[in-house]
């Protein structure tokens, strides 16, 4: 069967109003009457039994204006007042309902997940259950807290899936679709609710909600094809927690995910960030206390081992507050799946993704800013980089393309990677395009690496199709931008006809940053471990003059330009000499320089803080970073630095 | 008096925190302030216009300081042991800004009544009043009310961030 999308289905409705508030006006009001009513039928039929009262209301008093009056009060009615009383019961307790939505949101994410497990193996019971639990308990929380809207619909989708768990009703495509489409719906309402309590204006829903409300019911009424063998296990609701039931496959998933909910508990992210705080700035404290003078004159050995005893207990309670802050990336892999399985219907393309690493655990902030660069890749992935089955099958490939995400750890990095086993990037192209848009001389020579590096830059794209599905020009520089912001990499491999991989290299975290302590006069900075491609202090013969004046260093064959930190941020000393200071070779994509510092302090990790909004806009400054004697150092931006000083570019001295 | 002055000299009165400058008195709205901390090492930031002179670390929170000499155009001089910073609390295009102000000495709090303020008189192009609630007059000396979200409205690295 073809469900009708709600969309389409409003969209019709709604060019049936038009066209009979103009019927009215030309044939007056002895038609509108009988139109009203049609239309009223048909309203029905699709599930908005209320409207269709409206519709047959203003038929029996059809005057000249009916037609106009339908339209008004179809825009009403699609505006959603019950939306409105559901967003004042949910403003009476911000933090009930602040705990509601979350978990209704998080809930969500889980029934996707399963459902899309459950789509490969209809048949299996225990998925079934696990989609249906979370349903019953959205339903039962939204009606604690008078949310009707999100009851009632949360309602009629779980009495669909209590008639296939039960064995009355098939799991088939129509009911997964379904069931997807709703999840799509609850969250959307969820949202809209908690906006509309926040005072925030609200979104039209309601038409779709009773529209996917008729669309549940007529999959429950079409029966789903008699009832499968007789199915005994059902679960009690009182006691979620009952571990897992001894269903017709995957028995051993379900008691790790058991025990895992067991064992978690839920925070306000703001408890959490106002610990990992604190926790710092105890820290700071106890090596205040730690390089204080006078504490080397103590020689009293109690206190001195208890001080030590202090310090190991600060370090394990800031590395146990550091992770919590960690949050496993099986979430943001379980959306793409959600995604891949969408993209790759409308794509026309058969896809299976691999999920490699979902418990690999990194920092939440860095899991929320990861999704969207995430997204742009696996949309560029599915729409260029995998073919056809035709092009596949005449290229002696499987029909089938794999789309691979995996996640490890490496060093101090987490790596992301997205690897596709398509056509991979057409360097011929992508040089053609670059040339055309005068990014590249005709002439130049550059290696497939650097060819494929340019698909990063800012409104390349070289797509012949725009299509609906990757959008047009924006893409790569965006999600290279997003990783810049995350102080992350990201890098591209790939081979004609065999595939690409992206990778994407991030910090742990971003809360703590490993660097250099540098001194310039009287100040020290910090600059960024893994800015700094070397660090040096030059021979005379390696510094060049131009105009009298050292301007040039020459490290591994290469001539970069110098330039003093103490002048590019008006610091109040003399400039040092290049050989009697330390330089720091730092790079962007296209150029690198020599920065002069007057010395190298040393190594330090730092905890990374902004400087506030008001700081924002400065260049060549990333934050600032609360040193062991309680003084803030600022924190050195690479990239920032190199533009700062006009970004001239590489150029070999050989 | 307009009516307007009038209605602005009364929303005017109520406790201030009074500070010196040079040889001028100020005040603050108390509540405004959030404390009052010794003087300590700033660290500065580059491009930045001189009077914000950087960021200190507040107990773990790092947050800008300005002097209010240089923002008045007060001649400058060493700091010295009654040298304070004032942390207030600002709100600056509707977003709650934490920041130091570096002032000479604190004097005391003193609750203001609304029959001890003057309306800001006009001092002519050449200096703008905008960041004064008014003017006090207390047993002989004078003390200028501040509006401390004007005046850092003014500074346009504050401003821009709004």
């Amino acid at each position: 069967m073809t469900n009708p999308k709600p969309q389409a289905l409003l969209d019709d409705i709604e060019a049936r109003i038009a066209q009979l508030a103009c019927d009215a006006i030309v044939d007056g009001r002895g038609s509108i009457a009988a139109a009203a009513g049609a239309l009223a039928e048909h309203v029905e039929s699709v599930g908005l039994a209320d409207f269709a009262e409206i519709l047959r209301s203003i038929g029996e008093s059809a005057s000249g204006e009916a037609g106009e009056e339908i339209s008004r009060r179809w825009q009403r009615w699609r505006a959603d007042d019950e939306a409105q009383a559901d967003a004042e019961a949910l403003r009476s307790d911000a933090d009930l309902a602040g705990m509601f939505v979350a978990e209704a949101l998080d809930h969500l994410g889980t029934i996707e997940a399963t459902l899309l497990k459950l789509e490969e193996t209809p048949d299996d019971l225990t998925l079934l259950n696990d989609a249906f639990r979370p349903f019953h308990t959205i339903k039962g929380n939204a009606g604690a807290l008078g949310v009707s809207t999100v009851q009632q619909f949360a309602h009629t989708v779980e009495s669909l899936l209590d008639r296939c768990r039960s064995g009355q009703h098939r799991v088939g495509p129509a009911e997964i679709d379904a069931v997807l489409k709703s999840v799509d719906l609850l969250t959307a309402l969820i949202n809209d609710v908690a906006d509309r309590a926040a005072g925030n204006p609200g979104r039209p829903l309601r038409a779709d909600r009773l529209a996917l409300t008729a669309i549940v019911e007529r999959v429950i009424a079409e029966g789903g094809r008699a009832a499968a063998p007789a199915r005994g296990q059902t679960i009690d609701l009182d006691t979620p927690a009952a571990g897992p039931a001894p269903g017709p496959a995957t028995p051993a998933a379900a008691p790790a995910a058991a025990s895992r909910d067991a064992q978690a508990v839920k925070v306000d992210t703001r408890k959490l960030d106002g610990l990992v705080d604190a926790v710092g700035e105890l820290v700071i404290v106890q090596s205040l206390i730690y390089e204080d003078p006078a504490l080397a004159r103590v020689t009293d050995e109690r206190l001195t081992r208890n001080l030590a005893q202090l310090r190991r207990i600060t370090t394990d309670l800031q590395r146990g507050a550091m992770a919590m802050r960690m949050v496993p990336i099986r979430q943001t892999f379980q959306r793409m799946t959600r995604l891949v399985r969408d993209l790759s219907r409308r794509a026309g393309k058969a896809v299976e993704l691999v999920l490699v690493g979902e418990d690999t655990e990194l920092d939440r902030k860095v899991v929320e800013d990861i999704n969207d660069p995430l997204m742009h890749m696996v949309r560029n992935s599915v729409d260029h980089g995998l073919e056809t089955a035709a092009v596949r099958a005449e290229a002696g490939k499987r029909d089938t393309g794999r789309l691979v995400l995996r996640a490890f750890h490496q060093g101090g990095n987490i790596v992301i990677e997205v690897s596709d086993d398509g056509a991979g990037l057409d360097t011929e192209r992508i040089r053609a395009k670059a040339i055309a848009q005068g990014l590249i001389a005709p002439d130049a020579a550059l290696a497939d690496e650097a060819i494929h590096e340019l698909i990063f830059q800012p409104g390349f794209s070289t797509a012949e199709q725009i299509t609906e599905i990757s959008g047009r020009g924006v893409g790569m520089d965006v999600v290279r931008r997003n990783i810049d912001a995350l102080r992350g990499r990201i890098e591209i491999r790939s081979r004609r006809g065999e595939g690409t991989t992206m990778s994407i290299k991030l910090p742990l975290t971003l809360a703590i940053l490993d660097g250099l302590l540098i001194g310039v006069g009287g100040e020290r900075f910090v600059m960024p471990t893994f800015a700094v491609r070397e660090s040096l202090r030059p021979a005379p013969s390696q510094v060049h003059c131009v105009s009298g004046e050292p301007r040039m260093v020459e490290v591994r064959g290469r001539l970069l330009p110098l330039a003093w930190l103490s002048d590019l941020f008006s610091i109040d000393t003399s400039r040092v000499e290049p050989s009697s200071g330390t330089i720091l070779v730092i790079e962007d994509e296209t150029s690198a320089i020599g920065l002069v510092v007057d010395r190298l302090i040393g190594k330090q990790e730092v905890v990374v803080k902004s400087l506030g909004d008001a700081f924002a806009g400065i260049r060549g400054l990333a934050g600032g970073a609360i040193l062991g004697d309680g003084r803030i150092g600022l924190i050195l931006d690479a990239h920032g630095l190199v533009r700062l000083l006009g970004g001239e570019h590489v150029r070999d001295a050989a | 008096m307009s009516e307007d002055t009038k209605t602005a000299v009364a929303a005017a009165a109520g406790k201030y925190l009074t500070f010196a400058l040079a040889a001028e008195e100020y005040g603050l709205p108390v509540l405004k302030v959030r404390e009052i901390i010794k003087m300590m090492d700033v660290t500065g930031v580059p491009q930045v216009p001189a009077h914000i002179k950087g960021v200190i670390n507040l107990r773990g929170r790092v947050i800008p300081v300005i002097d209010l000499r240089l923002k008045f155009a007060l001649p400058l001089s060493e700091y010295t042991e009654h040298t304070c910073i004032i942390v207030v609390e600002v709100e600056i295009g509707g977003r709650r800004v934490m920041l130091g102000t570096i002032v000479d000495r604190v004097s005391e709090v003193l609750s203001i009544a609304a029959d001890e303020i003057e309306p800001t008189p006009d001092f002519g192009e050449h200096l703008s009043t905008d960041y004064m609630r008014g003017i006090a007059k207390i047993r002989g000396t004078v003390k200028i009310l501040l509006d401390l979200d004007r005046v850092l409205a003014t500074d346009t690295v504050f401003a821009q961030a709004a």
